[in-house]
């Protein structure tokens, strides 16, 4: 065969594989969330657990944690992996994502001898544990998330060990549908592999597997040329989870981020300490929040497979939140992956200032309703299980507005909620209210996209609700002087009142519902991307006339006055513009030899007076923003009676994720003043 | 029908051409006319085509219209200002969906979301409600709707949507509001969804029902000239536009559900295809379009062309009955270009008309299909195509060589031979889509191909996919509008029912089957096709308890008992989906019936092949290496002519490129029947 476009060939042939496994579990899977949400991945695996291939609907959250898995079966088996084996893996500490992402890989064989895996990694609806849907924002560790599994052969030689099948899927609620996707996984994967066998069939078996690291050489090749032409540095990021769960305290992740030559160095060092709640991810995440930032920066087009990893190297030592070990829980893994995002988001984008993307919604934002079902004639163990992850409003960059309620860039396209047609059908709910988070975007010269709202009536008692989201509390933030966006909200109406479900916000782990509640969620609006009184006033104009944006916050914020017919008033628009920059607190950088910390928190000293006009006391969630910089940095207020209240002392890390230099000046501003 | 009226006529208006032809059943003869296509006034192309081919208005006895009124309208957003009407609580539903991009966007930071075709403050909610089991909780006031209307009119809305949560379980509320709003707006057309498309999903449904009502008023005006200027020239026989679902419809039903044209042209293409196949006694077959931009694939199993119901047209979904036509942008003039890796990519950018590939010379620079084909002599270079075209090679061996310094070669026949190749790759990547992600494999089926480049890589796509039979029927550059000519009317109709199969009784199954069975007998019959013309075939959605994705299982209305009914999914299901669920439960979700009318259709008896030899000479042609390659011609071969491979037949509109392996027998119908045996097989 002709060398000219045989590789392009095999690369073509690679990913109908890919997407041909698509097809068969969507159309043939029992959990909603599968079949519904998408919230699912394929992909082929060399027998040494690179990444080889994925759709491009695929999610990377899922899938670049698939060579870490892939590894560990390799090295758990060795020599010991035959034609017909099933292997089965969830286990975050090993290279799992949370509990309820099943992975299963099969193993494909050319002339006896391993050759590829395939690998699906499906989200099961429930995995056993605490509360139904296994998820929680309460839990305290990794037993009451669900069945954990390292890796494991669930069939050997083509025999399925069905006990221990039986005994994984007795602890499951809803058994029937866990064993439907078990099966549509299991004839998934069989068609994947007769398909790979007519690819060697065809190719000649040698060849297609030498075609693969031709093609993975060929990615590195790629992206070493675009690393080698980011300026060479040091890059340092931080940011912040809310909470674990439990107490009140937020989680601190920092990252020093070094561009050398053709590689990258990312080093979390420093980030907290691993805790009792879920609020923390097993070692394969940091790879794959890292690798998905590099890509969208640096090659968003070619296909995906190792060889983009190969330039990465990841330091991220075990035992704090980023990297845990057993027993702490790790059902949060997409909110640990989403600040890790959001530190390479910004180190990244000190390097690259033109791709800086505004933050998002913090994770994956689980919401679980749950009760008995009032049908006696379902055979669904007498429960309904509502699960949605709502999507919030995507990042603003240089040139264009956020996208409200949307999957965003670093996320596979999932739908993130059920049609109200099908949830009203299945359980015992209404949906009274489906749209967008009014005036929930971060505002810049490019805004961020509004969030959701969606109002969920509970039509019998004894229902709960657990959520697990984060950035209810410290909201996503804007990048080069842009602002946040609206924080994650997740409340109870009843009777006219507002409830808070729990005393964390964001994480609810099984409150008590009654019938006629509303369950209410609003999700969060993307980060801004610069200054909004530099924003177009049409735009702003354009944004009221619509009615994502108040003309309130048009003033406030934009600095543009409305005519009573909607239409920008000039005059008045640029008068309002001066007096809201002259209202911005204005402080000068003074270098100090160290950062404060306290635990996890940034402290920032503020003198009595400037704290008075910001409106904010001692521990209160303050930013600081300047438009040369990436993201706004967080911190909590200090008061420091006696200091200058023109200065504001910022130690060499904070200095440097701020993209400032001592003697700047830059804003300080209260975090969530308007909500 | 007068001794006369002797032609059928078919037209395609695309945004640069329009196509017509007449077939001539007196004489067996195609007569064909392309003029350019005039953007606003397409009718004025169709009329200038007609007047270009010379023939007596009067003796047409049908007329059959493939349109991209409705597709055009939309890609450039020239619809109507349109207002939704929806559900108090979810007037944004139409502008984010279920939160999915739809289009693109992984990895991409500057990814924005196509705009709603009706922006927030044209969607309008009132304060109705009905629950899952259909019972009306709240309806819209007079006060509410009189309010509506009187928004509506100084917004100048030219159409409007309905679209109420559970309408498909009942639509009295849709209904209701719908005609309160007609009585007031007047001329305004207001579309419902259930009565477009009674399916569950208030997103699809919305989205479908903001697609019509947005096109629909260009569609009634295009539609109203075009019939008012034909009949204005003495033409007297009907006019059918081409449906999205492989049938004709009339003028009225074109006019009320503009939703179905969107794949009017490539429809026609599956149609002609099948009769092809027919004449050759072959009934399962993949359809292979290719064009200069695009290619069209479809599955066609027993004769029936596949249908798929969840579509999506450029960003928006569309809940429609549709043939299951997969479309690439890859045909003959697309761009041959290096990606960042270093590896060979085909477009979707087309050098298109103009300036065309490199090898027209018409200063096109860039290498394209047409040019790799060229530069591998499998066309002509020392006499101008049909169109009197001369190519030129050194233009094409230029623009090869141009992309050879990236990838290390100076060897322009080893780039074009891999740059065909990965297009065919593309091209059986389509057919897989069509085949094997929908449970069947494609070694089970013959090869169509047609369009202006389909015979000539169709061989190639067959070998890529394993497939021995390949059939290039007459004229395959006309295919589509001959299937245009012979496509019966059809109608297809949707009925939300269902449940356990243990909960249901053949006996109710059929009494719903039958009242949709009445409303499709009526229809058929208001389009003027009598009952003894009328078939009506049911199909049943069905997935195991716990599912969500539905498999359509033929249904013969006679069975006594579901027995075969589940029998028949759990085979399909094993078959696509690698296992079947025999102990558990299946449910019934939809009903789905399709009527169609038979109407007249010509007799394609092609006049008989010129006198002469076949046998053209021959050039030296590159099938991996040079091989001597005889040419023929095809208006020259009788039928039972015969011969083997490495071949190329040459004829007006297309060129067949018969590999080696490969037996060719010319049929009655004068189809080239080909078959691959190489030995090995």
């Amino acid at each position: 065969m002709n060398e000219v476009g045989r590789l392009e060939l095999i690369r073509e042939s690679l990913v109908a594989v890919v997407n041909e496994m698509r097809a068969n579990i969507i159309r043939g899977s029992y959990s909603s969330i599968i079949y519904e949400g998408h919230d699912f991945s394929c992909a082929l695996v060399t027998s040494d657990g690179r990444l080889v291939a994925q759709g491009l609907a695929d999610n990377p959250i899922h899938i670049f944690a698939v060579p870490y898995s892939a590894a560990e079966v390799v090295k758990t088996f060795g020599d010991d992996i035959h034609e017909g084996d099933i292997f089965l893996h969830n286990d975050p500490y090993t290279g799992g994502t949370h509990l309820n992402d099943i992975l299963m890989l099969y193993p494909v064989f050319y002339q006896g001898r391993l050759a590829l895996f395939t690998a699906a990694r499906c989200h099961w609806g429930d995995v056993g544990g605490m509360t139904p849907g296994s998820l929680s924002g309460r839990v305290t560790d990794i037993y009451q998330e669900g069945m954990r599994i390292e890796p494991t052969r669930i069939a050997e030689r083509g025999r399925m060990n069905e006990p221990f099948l039986g005994l994984l899927l007795d602890n499951m609620r809803i058994r029937h549908e866990r064993r439907g996707d078990f099966n549509t996984m299991h004839g998934t994967s069989l068609k994947a592999a007769e398909h790979i066998q007519r690819l060697f069939r065809r190719f000649g078996g040698s060849a297609f597997l030498d075609a693969v690291e031709e093609l993975i050489l060929r990615s590195e090749t790629l992206m070493r040329q675009r690393i080698g032409a980011i300026p060479d540095g040091t890059y340092h990021a931080e940011a912040y989870l809310d909470s674990n769960g439990h107490s009140p305290e937020p989680l601190a992740g920092r990252l020093k981020l070094t561009v050398d030559g053709d590689r990258l160095i990312a080093d979390f060092t420093g980030s907290s300490p691993q805790t009792g709640g879920p609020t923390n991810v097993g070692p394969a995440m940091a790879l794959n929040a890292v690798a998905s930032v590099v890509k969208s920066y640096l090659d968003p087009q070619t296909p995906v497979n190792h060889g983009s990893f190969n330039p990465i190297t990841i330091v991220n030592p075990r035992g704090s939140f980023l990297n845990a070990t057993l027993p702490v829980p790790c059902g949060g893994m997409a909110e640990c992956r989403a600040i890790m995002v959001a530190m390479m988001v910004s180190a990244l984008g000190q390097a690259l200032p033109q791709k800086l993307v505004g933050d998002l919604k913090g994770g994956a934002n689980h919401v679980y309703v749950s009760g008995p079902h009032p049908s006696s004639t379902d055979d669904k163990a007498g429960i309904f299980l509502l699960y949605e992850y709502p999507a919030g409003g995507t990042g603003a960059t240089i040139g264009a507005d956020g996208n409200h309620v949307v999957r965003a860039f670093p996320e596979g396209d999932f739908n993130v909620v059920q049609p109200a047609e099908v949830v009203e059908m299945q359980c015992p709910v209404r949906i009274e209210h489906y749209g967008i988070r009014e005036n929930s975007c971060g505002d810049g010269e490019f805004r961020g996209g509004c969030g959701m709202r969606r109002d969920i009536r509970v039509l019998v008692d004894g229902a709960s609700l657990s959520v697990l989201a984060d950035h209810a509390v410290i909201p996503p933030f804007g990048v080069a002087g842009g602002y946040s966006g609206a924080a994650n909200r997740f409340v109870v109406l009843r009777g006219g009142e507002v409830l808070q479900p729990s005393p964390v916000p964001g994480k609810v782990g099984g409150f008590m519902l009654r019938k006629d509640d509303i369950v209410r969620m609003e999700s969060s609006g993307g980060g801004g991307y610069g200054d909004p009184l530099k924003r177009d006033p049409e735009r702003v104009a354009r944004d009221v006339f619509l009615g994502y944006l108040s003309g309130e916050r048009a003033e406030q914020r934009y600095g543009v006055a409305l005519a009573a017919d909607g239409s920008v008033d000039a005059g008045a628009t640029d008068g309002l513009r001066r007096r809201v920059r002259a209202a911005r607190l204005m402080v000068r950088v003074a270098a100090a030899s160290a950062d404060d910390f306290d635990g996890p928190r940034r402290r920032i000293g503020l003198s009595p007076a400037v704290a008075a006009r910001l409106g904010v006391g001692e521990d209160d969630l303050v930013e600081l923003a300047t438009p040369s910089g990436a993201a706004a940095l967080r911190g909590w207020v200090r008061m420091a009676p006696g200091t200058d209240g023109e200065a504001l002392r910022l130690g060499p890390l904070g200095i440097a994720a701020l993209g400032s230099a001592a003697g700047d000046r830059i804003e300080v501003r209260a975090v969530g003043a308007i909500a | 029908m007068t001794a006369r009226a002797r032609y059928i006529v078919g037209v395609d208006v695309g945004g640069t051409f329009t196509d017509l032809i007449a077939f001539d059943e007196a004489e067996g003869r195609l007569l064909s006319a392309k003029v350019p296509s005039l953007p606003g006034e397409q009718w004025r192309g169709v009329l200038d085509a007609l007047t270009e081919l010379g023939i007596a208005f009067d003796a047409i006895r049908a007329f059959v219209h493939g349109t991209t009124i409705a597709t055009n309208a939309l890609l450039e957003r020239q619809g109507a200002k349109t207002a939704l009407v929806t559900t108090k609580g979810f007037r944004d539903v139409l502008e984010i969906g279920k939160g999915r991009r739809l289009v693109g966007g992984l990895f991409d930071t500057t990814w924005q979301r196509p705009a709603p075709l009706v922006p927030r403050d044209r969607r309008h909610e009132v304060g109705e409600r009905i629950d899952a089991d259909g019972t009306v909780l709240a309806t819209a006031t007079e006060s509410e709707i009189e309010a509506l209307a009187g928004t509506l009119r100084r917004q100048g809305v030219e159409a409007v949507a309905v679209a109420f949560v559970h309408s498909y379980r009942n639509p009295e509320n849709e209904l209701a509001v719908a005609a309160a709003l007609r009585q007031r707006l007047n001329a305004v057309p207001v579309t419902e969804s259930a009565v477009l498309i009674p399916e569950r999903g208030e997103f699809e449904r919305s989205s479908t029902v903001v697609l019509n009502a947005y096109l629909t008023p260009v569609m009634t005006k295009y539609l109203g000239t075009l019939s008012s200027e034909l009949s204005g020239r003495g033409i007297r026989a009907p006019v059918n536009i081409m449906g999205s679902n492989g049938g004709a419809m009339t003028l009225e039903a074109a006019r009320q559900r503009c939703v179905g044209t969107f794949l009017s042209g490539p429809v026609g293409g599956v149609g002609g295809a099948v009769r092809a196949a027919e004449a050759a006694d072959l009934g399962d077959l993949i359809t292979f379009d290719m064009g200069g931009t695009s290619t069209d694939v479809a599955l066609v199993h027993g004769r029936a062309p596949r249908m798929s119901h969840d579509n999506q047209v450029d960003a928006y979904p569309l809940q429609m009955p549709q043939l299951d036509i997969h479309t690439i942008g890859a045909g003959g003039g697309s761009i041959v270009w290096i990606g960042p890796d270093r590896t060979l990519e085909i477009g979707p950018q087309s050098a298109g008309a103009s300036p065309g590939p490199a090898c027209y010379g018409r200063g096109g620079d860039r290498p394209t299909i047409s040019d790799a084909n060229l530069l591998l002599g499998r066309l002509p270079t020392d006499r101008p195509l049909a169109g009197g075209l001369v190519l030129d090679v050194a233009a094409a061996e230029a623009a090869f060589r141009a992309l050879g310094t990236a990838l290390g070669t100076d060897d322009p026949v080893a780039l074009a031979d891999g740059a065909l190749a990965v297009a065919v790759a593309k091209m059986a990547g389509a057919v897989r889509e069509v085949s094997v992600h929908r449970g069947f494999d494609p070694r089970d089926f013959a090869l169509v191909g047609f369009g202006g480049a389909g015979p000539m890589h169709g061989f190639m796509v067959a070998e890529e996919l394993g497939m021995t039979r390949v059939l290039i029927p007459r004229f395959p550059g006309h295919l589509s509008a001959l299937g245009q000519m012979m496509a019966d009317l059809r109608r297809d109709f949707v009925k939300a029912w269902g449940g356990r199969l243990g909960t249901l009784s053949p006996g109710a199954l059929k009494r719903e089957a039958e009242a949709l069975r009445r409303q499709g007998v009526g229809l058929l019959l208001d389009d003027g096709i009598a009952r003894e013309r009328q078939r009506h075939a049911f199909t049943i959605d069905m997935r195991y308890a716990g599912q969500s994705y539905t498999l359509g299982i033929p249904w013969n209305f006679d069975d006594p008992d579901f027995g075969p009914l589940r029998r028949a999914f759990d085979d399909l299901h094993a078959a696509t989906f690698g296992f079947a669920d025999r102990a558990n439960e299946a449910e019934m979700v939809n009903i789905r019936l399709v009527s169609i009318g038979d109407v007249d259709k010509p007799v394609l008896d092609f006049a008989s092949p010129a006198a002469g030899d076949p046998n053209a000479g021959g050039r030296s042609v590159w099938f991996g290496r040079w091989l001597d390659t005889a040419i023929f011609d095809r208006a020259r071969m009788p039928a039972g002519f015969a011969f083997s491979g490495p071949a190329i037949v040459e004829e007006a509109g297309g060129t067949s490129v018969v590999p080696p392996g490969w037996s060719v027998t010319v049929d009655a119908s004068g189809a080239l029947v080909c078959g691959f045996d190489d030995g090995t097989r």
